[in-house]
């Protein structure tokens, strides 16, 4: 590995945060999308039907 | 066992056993003069006793073809057996070596019951014997039900199950020949580290397949969890566990990363061992067997998607906590420590999500003592990540770590969370897989889960005690500015919380023995269910409560 | 466009793998990979010694008996660890250690410099049933480490295996290995004069358990402990703990030693 330390260092300090943010955003967006929360509802209840035979 | 598996598929299994024999003879021949040899020798010989098992079965009658296009349940029906053997060795070495410390001639001057080998023996006991067989049988019980697709085939999930169980059988029983690689949580030698990687791509395998079989549109979060847990387990066993063999024909290697590095390795990894084997895979049975418990839908499924990604994301990088003060550079401490902080946020969504899910409903925990097991769990989980971000913090850290307060921590997870949220996800698996109206005796439920109660309470207060009163007195000065406390003076400080810890474990082993017996006596005594499919998993005294909230 | 790249996620359990890993590794990257390139930071040390084969061999002793367990070797950079302990440990001290062994719990207390603070002797009757020496410990009793003969053939293996994870093992000292164990549990006899040449005249050469005429885990083990804290003199050369008033509010040192950097 040639990395200089320091710029590894930077590296980590600065980019994992914008990594985190951009994550978090897109995660958001997916959880509160209008046309998810149909598939949401089903699966939610969907563990409560009988469950017998595939 | 065998009578769940189709003429091919016992001879596909004796062919896997072959190939592992021969395998397991090309290590015990030239290993004969090490302890490698005598594991080789055991995997040959358990080889041949479950060859001979299906040979002596091979014209057992096939499954009937509807059998054969239903749920796979066989070996869940194993899994809980061992689950439930595992949970009894793993506490009573968890409560033998806890006596130890307080009576160190315990040890009956063997070299195998010596505290430093008993040690990993309860860790491995109860982490992957009881905590992995749990996570597996529930995972094939739950992917099943939730995909409405039976197991994608049926000679992979026995492979997965009985490979994970041998692999803690040579954990434990190298343990007391005196192998470990020192790795906390990560002991086993390379040949069984490998052994496990071979069985876990299986797993994870078996899992993608099942799950691309699904006939709903949507993966239940619940299945996120399991398969969170399956991938990045075998991220952190790769890594931490890479190493060199002195020979192959010898148990012993060394660990390719030096000092600080592997320091660093080592938390990241017993961290987040933490994390996607004691937190992910239990959430996973928190999402599917407190609402069918409880017979209501989790409460917001938006908020366990967002806990699911912030878990996933934000643990990766706390493991630097467990290594404040120490050579790790600073920044690295200060990053684990942040990430520790903000991991509370995602961990209490969880656990409000499980709580709230009771809303309306909490009338059903006075008679239910499975349910409670369940929402009990959810609260001790509540609790201990509180307890895990506090501790994280530099200055708390300071005085916590190295002293049993951390011990204490860890069990309130691991007896609290862990435990709790698997005896009540058994509870109501067990007559669902077997097909029985409800578990033999619900007042031995109800017994197991006051023993289990009283002994988390009596051990995580005896820790905290014994703790802070040792942090304390290490760190104290007389006024001429010395030490005022001799270490051993602190060890004798400490005599009464163990003999108390041990009284705490000793009611909870006592508890998982009540269990085993209950569920024995379900699956031998218990009435065969009468009611209609989907009801009989929930006790019948218990008034169906229509979900008026929802 | 996110719900699009979502759905296709969902669809294939594949793709949502691919995004798990995504989301969990950056963590473990961002945080160790930086370490890969510490040394670069750490001043070489010039007096930094190896293991002999018989400390080695002792090293894999306390392994073997999880003395790690009970026993951490990490002094940390707070004022009473310093006092009570020594000075703090440094990253180069454990710069040959495969594996660390820096531990989490103190059942017993630090070892990291234990070397030197006690006598063969004492270790030995220690070791044997450590209530001979402390009554009030809790610590097991040892005693088959004495009656077990030490494994010294494969040795040469064991340094080869250390080099190969990059501890600066000679030929030479991989081709005595076995010799030079025998040497330094053995004074007085001509091995234990060649392991002075090639380890360095710091190097113990001691009858350890107090029996000269054979090898066994105690000898490795006493050999092991009395180097704990011995092999750099790094920790020794500018210590801040003794400068930091004792009744600083905060006992951290670690400020102290980076204004001195």
């Amino acid at each position: 590995m040639n990395f200089e330390h320091e710029t590894l260092v930077a590296f980590s300090k600065s980019w994992g945060l914008f990594y985190l943010i951009g994550m978090a955003i897109v995660v958001v967006v997916y959880t509160f999308w209008p046309g998810n929360k149909k598939k949401f509802d089903h699966a939610k209840r969907a563990v409560l039907r009988k469950e017998d035979r595939p | 066992m065998a009578g769940s598996l189709t003429g091919e598929e016992r001879r596909t299994c004796l062919l896997i056993l072959g190939v592992l024999a021969l395998c397991a003879l090309g290590i015990a021949v030239p290993g004969r003069w090490d302890p490698i040899g005598v594991h080789g020798l055991m995997v040959v010989l358990l080889c041949a006793g479950a060859a001979g098992y299906l040979l002596l079965r091979l014209n057992v009658p096939e499954p009937s073809p509807e059998e054969l296009s239903g749920y796979y349940d066989a070996p869940i029906k194993v899994g809980v057996g061992l689950t439930m053997a595992w949970a009894i060795f793993g506490m009573f070495v968890g409560v033998w070596v806890a006596a130890q410390l307080a009576w160190p001639d315990l040890t009956f001057h063997q070299a195998w019951s010596s505290f430093g080998r008993l040690r990993p023996a309860h860790t491995t006991g109860v982490i992957f014997g009881f905590g992995g067989n749990a996570l597996i049988t529930t995972s094939y019980h739950v992917v099943q039900r939730t995909s409405r697709a039976p197991l994608a085939d049926r000679v992979s999930p026995w492979f997965v199950l009985f490979g994970f169980n041998l692999f803690c059988l040579l954990a434990v029983t190298g343990y007391a020949m005196g192998l470990t690689q020192s790795k906390e949580y990560a002991e086993p030698e390379w040949y069984a580290d490998i052994w496990l990687v071979i069985v876990w791509v299986t797993y994870f395998v078996l899992f993608l397949r099942t799950l691309a079989r699904r006939k709903e549109p949507h993966i239940y979060v619940a299945n996120w969890y399991y398969l969170a847990f399956i991938v990045v387990v075998a991220i952190l066993h790769i890594v931490n566990n890479l190493a060199v063999p002195i020979t192959l024909a010898s148990a012993k290697s060394y660990t390719v990363w030096p000092g600080v590095q592997d320091a660093m390795v080592q938390w990241w990894y017993g961290h987040n061992a933490v994390a996607f084997f004691l937190t992910a895979g239990f959430l996973a049975m928190m999402y599917y067997y407190l609402p069918k418990r409880a017979d209501r839908p989790i409460f917001s499924y938006r908020l366990s998607i967002l806990s699911f990604w912030g878990i996933t994301f934000f643990y990766m990088w706390a493991g630097s906590h467990h290594l404040h003060y120490t050579a790790l550079p600073h920044w690295v401490q200060t990053l684990g420590m942040s990430f520790s902080v903000m991991l509370l946020v995602p961990s209490w969504a969880s656990a409000g999500n499980a709580l709230m899910t009771m809303r309306g409903a909490w009338h059903k925990l006075r008679d239910d003592a499975t349910l409670r097991f369940m929402v009990v769990a959810a609260v001790f989980y509540g609790l201990s990540t509180f307890e895990g971000s506090f501790m994280a913090i530099r200055a708390v850290n300071s005085l916590s770590h190295y002293t049993d307060w951390t011990v204490g921590h860890v069990h309130a997870g691991a007896l609290g969370w862990v435990a709790l949220i698997t005896f009540g996800s058994l509870y109501t698996l067990v007559p669902s897989v077997w097909k029985r109206q409800s578990m033999y005796s619900n007042a031995l439920v109800e017994l197991h889960f006051w023993l289990a109660l009283s002994g988390t309470l009596i051990y995580i207060f005896a820790m905290w005690n014994s703790g802070v009163i040792q942090g304390l007195m290490w760190r104290t000065y007389t006024e001429n500015n010395a030490l005022a406390y001799s270490f051993v003076d602190s060890l004798v400080a400490m005599y009464p919380y163990y003999i108390a810890r041990t009284v705490g474990g000793f009611l909870f082993l006592l508890g998982a023995i009540v269990g085993s017996i209950n569920i024995w006596l379900t699956v031998r005594r218990s009435p065969a269910s009468q009611a209609a499919p989907g009801v009989y998993d929930r006790p019948h005294d218990l008034d169906p409560t229509p979900n008026a909230a929802e | 466009m996110p719900e699009f790249f979502h759905r296709k996620i969902e669809r294939t359990a594949i793709g949502f793998v691919v995004a798990i890993i995504a989301a969990a590794s950056v963590g473990g990257i961002v945080e160790i990979a930086p370490l890969f390139t510490i040394d670069e930071t750490v001043e070489n040390v010039a007096d930094m010694r190896l293991y002999t084969p018989l400390e080695l061999a002792g090293r894999n002793v306390y392994i073997q008996e999880g003395c790690y367990a009970c026993h951490s070797q990490m002094i940390r950079t707070l004022a009473d660890e310093v006092d009570r302990y020594g000075p703090f440990s440094l990253a180069v001290e454990s710069q040959y250690d495969h594996p660390m062994l820096w531990g989490s719990k103190r059942t017993g207390p630090d070892l990291a410099r234990i070397g030197g603070k006690y006598s063969d002797v004492w270790h030995a009757a220690h070791l044997n049933n450590p209530r001979d020496v402390v009554p009030q410990s809790n610590m097991p009793a040892y005693s088959w480490l004495a009656r077990t003969p030490l494994e010294v053939d494969n040795l040469g293996h064991h340094l080869a295996a250390q080099r190969a994870v990059g501890v600066p093992y000679t030929d030479e000292m991989i081709a005595n290995a076995a010799r030079d164990a025998l040497g330094q549990a053995t004074p007085d006899s001509d091995a234990a004069f060649s392991i002075l040449d090639r380890y360095g005249e710091e190097t113990q050469v001691s009858a350890f358990d107090g029996v000269a005429t054979s090898v066994t885990q105690l000898d490795a083990l006493i050999a092991y402990l009395q180097v704990l804290g011995q092999m750099t003199d790094a920790a020794y050369l500018d210590t801040a703990a003794s400068e930091l008033p004792p009744d600083a509010e905060d006992r951290d040192v670690t400020q102290a030693e980076e204004e001195r950097n």
